[in-house]
């Protein structure tokens, strides 16, 4: 009652203020009757929908309301609210009693003033109003639930704060967004949101792997010294081949080469496989003391070997659950609007301008994008129809074009394998007894050449090691321009264009890839038909790890080199001279695909290597830190602002896609690895097992006997097949759900069309009307 | 740190972290900022009105072809001149942390230019020729087909321009629109 009489009074003092019920707010919209008179058109401000919306309507609670406990829940636009309409309407609230709200709701309506569309005059009136209404106490259980609640908020406000506080490299991101936009930028947050993953993924390694493997750490030659059994010709490097692949005492100089490389006192280290031991740890609870000793009196035992296979698996594992949940939205989306339209001319009216780019120069080249891009996709609409009338041979003529340019590449991708395969040969041949008996046959002349070499014989072997390395990173720069220029030549659409000189690119870096693997393989499989003293590497696992280790350096090393060494010249030049030669040759603009290529062939590496050499994750990490510098210095020093258009939506489905086809590409290298190569008998945590299954295998038989029979009953039929049963079924019945959603959004779609209609008529109809009773 | 502090008082800093989505600490770098566009007069008090040629003068809004008309959007007395509550709603709408729903409401009253609470064609007009720049010129012909690939993506009921609900499912599914309208602090 108190309410409407309220109401009655402030109508009629303010006149042409609209009250809507609710004290706090003040409507600018005439919308009385009187109002109504003066300009017909504003009749649409009394339409319930915008009322809702502008938040001028109070939220009652009842007792259905009290059941939610949503505390940071928006409010909804079709939410049922009740509403006091200003007299003359029909009020839909009952008088009787002004509900009072408790102190939780008042608490919870507290946070979402945050949400309404006011100014901040009016949030703190409505503040001071909530504040001061009255409120009921809780209730015994229900006073501590709140309080809990309000302790958890606390909790999850101060995490948020410390997460925000401690991102990293926040003002360069906002630099980088004032010049190039947030497309360039979502760049740079997908390089951070992969520091991240590393981040973690590298301790998953320290603490399951890493951390067990020192405190049980044993100098290898010690260990090697001590056994005296038969075991030894295998376990220990025999005497001849003393030059080899483990650290030779007597030499006991460090060298710089060494670090390199990987060999030396690295490669007994624990950063290679060859370095982890297959031990188990035991701890005994009937006496205080840890020993080393074997398994079968101790209660709880953390077998090393195990523990390694596991880490590795859990490091996949959790990158897997990170990409998919960085990449479900993009995913989610897109099956959403798989049959619709792509509000791809709304995106690009209301997206496309960046505000957060504050430079002059950039917003001119902005202004030019933004054209540009509604220009071509009206321009490509208009080419579409015409596109459908191309004359036949034009289309032939372009057909056999484009199938002469893929050919082109293809030759140009097998070409560079096989350069790299004989770069590869070479330097394995000339490496001076550094791996003895390799499989080629060939009597190594330097084998008996001892301790001191000269410097420049070392540079030498050490250009030959690095040989296969360099010229793959050398291709990977120089024939994407190749097949720019071939692409030149296709006449695809822009869009297209992008596209496939991509999915060249990711090919020609995965065949250089699989070229290195293949070799891997070939020589770490002893290859019967050659000389029978040939043995393979006595620990090819820790060669593998050098390898990649290599491959590592030699491509972060590269981009330095060309980042500053060849770029900033270019850019200098771009500079200070006008000519339009030296324009078209040096000025440089930052390549989204090229770059975020980059990265993600650094992650693959990571990744493949990892098993191999557990510190890669930790070196990528490093290295990763450094490219973020490299890149912004690429992007801000060296590149000027794109002409394209770059979304952050078009942006990250690239990086997410690119990078969950390298993730695919390693998890298949790596259980092919993991099931058809058996691990080297002499080094790391699987030796002398015919897989590297068998170890986690055989600590599991180990266990408990119900707890084997509990895990084998997940394999026999009769948990199987009505499991399988049950899943095709719940597969039906989701998809079930959701193809009868769409038809559901359809029908809706069409009556909200027919309702607008019906809205549109019947409003013209109300102003004829008026104007008739007007006259 | 401690000048800038003593010139708000706990309960005011509290009010201003409990109504919009910064924390106490941006609230301050708020306050410096807005200072550094009229140092003396916001010295004098801190909640000063500053003329919008002034606002515009703030590095991201002076590129902005929509300048003014957040600048009369965000202003309390509606003619564009804003005291450092207004500025602090402004930020805080184009702050990471602000729901989709609010920062649709704030693009739509600001593409709203003559005000009728619809995305007309007019309206839609202005906005595309700001967006191109002064420089460059869309024919005729042009503009009105893309006016009208805009309504027939995202006017559903038809009406001939877009409406509150219509510009809100729009910018919800086009996820460029929730990137872009952002100014970091």
């Amino acid at each position: 009652m108190s309410d409407a009489s309220k109401n009655k009074q402030k109508t009629k003092k303010a006149n042409g203020w609209e009250e809507a019920g609710c004290e706090f707010y003040q409507e600018n919209y005439c919308a009385d009757w009187d109002g109504f008179a003066k300009n017909p058109i504003a009749i649409t401000t009394l339409l319930p929908s915008k009322q809702n919306r502008l938040g001028t309507t109070k939220r009652n609670y009842t007792h259905q309301d009290r059941k939610q406990k949503i505390c940071w829940q928006q409010f909804s636009s079709t939410a049922p609210r009740t509403y006091q309409q200003n007299e003359g309407q029909f009020s839909l609230l009952p008088d009787l009693s002004q509900i009072i709200n408790d102190e939780e709701h008042i608490w919870e309506e507290m946070f979402q003033i945050k949400q309404l569309p006011l100014s901040m005059h009016q949030k703190k009136e409505f503040k001071l109003d909530l504040q001061s209404a009255t409120k009921l106490r809780l209730q015994g259980f229900n006073q501590l639930k709140w309080k809990h609640r309000k302790a958890w908020q606390k909790i999850a406000l101060e995490w948020s704060k410390f997460n925000a506080a401690i991102k990293l490299w926040q003002s360069s991101l906002k630099n980088i967004e004032g010049h190039f936009g947030s497309g360039v930028a979502a760049y740079f947050t997908f390089l951070r949101w992969l520091f991240y993953l590393n981040c973690v993924t590298f301790l998953i390694i320290i603490i399951f792997v890493i951390i067990p493997n020192i405190l049980t750490y044993q100098n290898f030659v010690d260990r090697c010294k001590l056994a005296q059994n038969l075991n030894r010709s295998k376990n220990c490097p025999s005497e001849d081949n003393e030059r080899n692949t483990y650290f030779d005492l007597n030499r006991g100089s460090f060298d710089v080469l060494d670090i390199v490389q990987g060999t030396g006192i690295l490669e007994v280290s624990l950063m290679f496989y060859g370095g982890y031991s297959n031990k188990t740890i035991g701890i005994t609870f009937e006496d205080d003391n840890n020993s080393t000793q074997n398994e079968n009196s101790y209660q709880i035992y953390y077998d090393l070997s195990s523990a390694y296979i596991f880490a590795v698996l859990g490091y996949f594992a959790t990158t897997l659950i990170f990409i998919v949940k960085a990449s479900a939205r993009e995913f989610k989306d897109r099956l959403i609007n798989g049959r619709w339209q792509f509000y791809q001319y709304c995106n690009l009216a209301f997206g496309s301008w960046d505000f957060c780019i504050h430079n002059e120069k950039s917003s001119i080249i902005k202004h030019k994008a933004v054209f540009n891009e509604l220009k071509s996709s009206i321009h490509s609409k208009r080419i579409e129809t015409e596109r459908n009338n191309r004359s036949n041979d034009y289309m032939l003529k372009v057909i056999m074009i484009r199938i002469v340019i893929n050919f082109l590449v293809f030759i140009a991708l097998i070409l560079s394998a096989y350069v790299i395969y004989l770069l590869f040969n070479i330097s394995l041949k000339r490496d001076h007894g550094k791996f003895s008996n390799v499989d080629y046959g060939e009597e190594n002349p330097f084998d008996s050449v001892n301790a001191s070499r000269s410097s420049s014989l070392q540079l030498f072997e050490l250009f030959f090691d690095f040989a296969p390395y360099i010229c793959i990173v050398c291709l990977n720069l120089i024939m994407p321009v190749f097949f720019k220029y071939l692409c030149n030549f296709e006449k695809y659409s822009p869009l297209f264009v992008i596209k496939i000189s991509l999915i060249r690119m990711i090919f020609l870096r995965l065949a250089s890839l699989f070229i290195l693997l293949s070799r891997f393989y070939y020589i770490v499989i002893p290859n019967s038909e050659k000389n029978s003293r040939s043995t393979s590497y006595n620990c090819w696992e820790t060669f593998v790890g050098q390898q990649f280790y290599k491959l590592v350096l030699t491509d972060f090393v590269s981009h330095l080199f060309v980042t500053f060494c060849f770029n900033f010249p270019r850019a200098i030049l771009a500079i200070y001279f006008n000519n339009n030669i030296v324009k078209f040759a040096c000025e440089q603009e930052f390549e989204l695909s090229k770059h975020a290529l980059d990265i993600v062939y650094l992650q693959t590496i990571c990744w493949i290597g990892s098993f191999y050499m557990p510190f890669l994750p930790g070196l990528v990490l490093g290295i990763m830190f450094l490219m973020f510098y490299v890149k912004k210095f690429q992007c801000l020093v060296n590149s000027k602002p794109t002409k394209i258009l770059y979304g952050t939506s078009r942006s990250n489905s690239l990086f997410m896609s690119v990078l969950l086809i390298s993730f695919v590409v390693s998890v298949i290298v790596l259980t092919y690895a993991f099931a058809e190569v058996s691990p080297s008998e002499s080094c790391g945590s699987f030796r002398g097992l015919n897989t590297v299954w068998d170890a986690p295998l055989s600590s599991f038989m180990r266990m408990p006997i119900f707890f084997k029979n509990f895990v084998f009953f997940f394999g026999t039929p009769g948990f199987v097949i009505p499991c399988f049963f049950v899943l095709t079924l719940l597969l039906y019945y989701f998809y079930a759900v959701s193809d009868a959603n769409k038809n559901m959004v359809e029908v809706l779609k069409n009556q909200l069309v027919l309702e607008g209609h019906d809205k549109k008529f019947l409003l013209t109809r109300l102003l004829l009307t008026h104007q008739d009773t007007q006259e | 740190m401690g000048q800038t502090k003593s010139q708000f008082s706990d309960e005011e800093l509290q009010d201003y972290e409990d109504l919009t989505f910064f924390s106490k600490k941006e609230i301050l770098l708020a306050h410096k900022k807005f200072k550094s566009l009229a140092p003396e007069k916001v010295g004098h008090n801190k909640n000063a009105k500053l003329s919008m040629s002034k606002i515009l003068q703030y590095p991201e809004l002076r590129v902005n072809p929509f300048g003014d008309r957040i600048c009369k959007v965000f202003s309390s007395s509606e003619d564009g001149d804003m005291t450092f509550e207004d500025f602090l709603d402004m930020m805080n709408v184009f702050s990471d942390a602000c729901p989709k729903k609010l920062k649709a409401e704030y693009a739509f009253r600001i593409w709203d230019f003559d005000g009728d609470d619809m995305l007309g064609v007019s309206d839609l007009k202005q906005v595309i020729e700001r967006l191109c720049g002064s420089e460059n010129k869309l024919d005729d012909c042009d503009m009105k087909e893309i006016i009208h690939c805009i309504l027939a993506e995202a006017d559903f009921d038809d009406d001939g321009a877009l409406s509150f609900p219509e510009f809100e499912h729009v910018t919800d599914k086009s996820r460029d629109f929730l990137n872009s309208f952002r100014i970091r602090l």
